[in-house]
């Protein structure tokens, strides 16, 4: 019953909806939370759906690992190695960069003790 | 009636828009999907060859995009930085629970475990699934687990720095000798022949570079869960 899955078509279908849907949860997540820390969790999930469509997409059938091995005789019927460089940095990146959201939330609850962002109205006047 | 403090009008509305969003991409990612396009990547796989590496993402990442991996190690060192200058590091733990001798026994069993096998994945990096990044964020994660554990343990800073700079100097540095010897920056001027590709001495500056920047990932990542769990505050 899965053959119907396998086409390739049909994996890149899957793939965007499934990946989509992920970035649209975490950026629903985004317009109604308003906690700091639940904020920068739905960052975190919506570029979790970036990284997936970017990988997903590069899918081809019956292509291999872009790494050499000793049964294979050249670069040929390989993946795009290319998106998966660029994912491999933004993931390390991604994660820093949430870690210094999360130390200025950390700080910003540390001198007013606000966690809610309709709380925050320091530059209001 | 207050609009902008009703939960269900603000509910209602970011999920109108992430649907109607969601709607408009997948009918643009649906309507145009990919099949039989060429790609940068087939022609980097052409030119995988002749430096010698046989893990091609490796390539991708230290050579043929080294510049931009440079450019996001300075993304990672100023993150690094900006949560030293918010945290400032305390040695007082921040976790409540203390931990059991179980827990420090096995970490301490677990830890150089871990290490050792983060620098086996940053070493074979060019030869196979793995590399500078990963290893790093390995290694960071066995200082993670010492760091839960023992309380009175601190991440030395002078070390820190002292690879952090080595790593960052050197990287530059090995760029410039590019330049001067083979007139491009980050040139591979170091014996790559195809045949030996496979070994570990192989490829020339790529493996060299990934270890690079292992150190630094590795360290970076060691002082960032450091100060996120020594913070010197009281709630």
């Amino acid at each position: 019953m899965f053959e119907f899955f396998n086409q390739p078509e049909i994996i890149k279908i899957v793939v965007i909806i499934g990946s989509m849907t992920l970035f649209f949860v975490g950026l629903f997540g985004l317009l109604t939370q308003k906690h700091l820390i639940k904020i920068f969790m739905s960052v975190a999930i919506m570029e979790s759906g970036l990284f997936l469509l970017f990988i997903g997409l590069i899918y081809k059938q019956n292509a291999l690992a872009p790494i050499l091995t000793d049964n294979q005789q050249g670069f040929i019927n390989m993946n795009d190695p290319v998106p998966q460089a660029m994912i491999l940095t933004a993931i390390v990146i991604g994660m820093a960069v949430l870690a210094l959201g999360v130390s200025f939330a950390i700080e910003y609850h540390k001198l007013t003790g606000k966690t809610d962002i309709d709380e925050i109205t320091s530059l209001r006047n | 009636m207050n609009l902008k403090r009703d939960i269900s009008t603000s509910t209602f509305s970011g999920f109108a828009l992430s649907a109607s969003l969601i709607l408009t991409f997948l009918n643009v990612l649906l309507n145009n999907i990919p099949t039989n396009i060429t790609r940068v990547g087939d022609q980097f796989l052409k030119l995988n060859g002749s430096e010698g590496v046989a893990n091609a993402v490796t390539t991708v990442v230290v050579y043929f995009r080294g510049f931009d991996t440079l450019g996001e190690i300075a993304v990672l060192f100023i993150a690094s930085l900006g949560i030293g200058l918010m945290l400032d590091s305390n040695t007082r733990c921040n976790l409540k629970a203390d931990s059991n001798f179980m827990l420090k026994t096995a970490s301490q069993l677990l830890f150089p475990i871990i290490i050792l096998f983060g620098i086996y994945v940053m070493v074979y990096g060019h030869l196979s699934p793995g590399g500078g990044f990963q290893g790093g964020v390995i290694i960071a994660s066995g200082v993670l687990l010492l760091l839960i554990s023992h309380k009175e343990f601190e991440v030395p800073h002078s070390v820190i720095t002292l690879l952090e700079t080595f790593a960052g100097i050197s990287y530059v540095l090995i760029g410039l000798i590019g330049l001067v010897v083979l007139d491009k920056f980050l040139g591979n001027f170091l014996p790559h022949n195809i045949s030996d590709m496979g070994m570990l001495l192989s490829g020339g500056i790529i493996p060299i570079i990934y270890i690079i920047v292992g150190i630094k990932v590795g360290s970076e990542m060691s002082m960032i869960t450091q100060n996120l769990i020594k913070r010197s505050d009281d709630v």
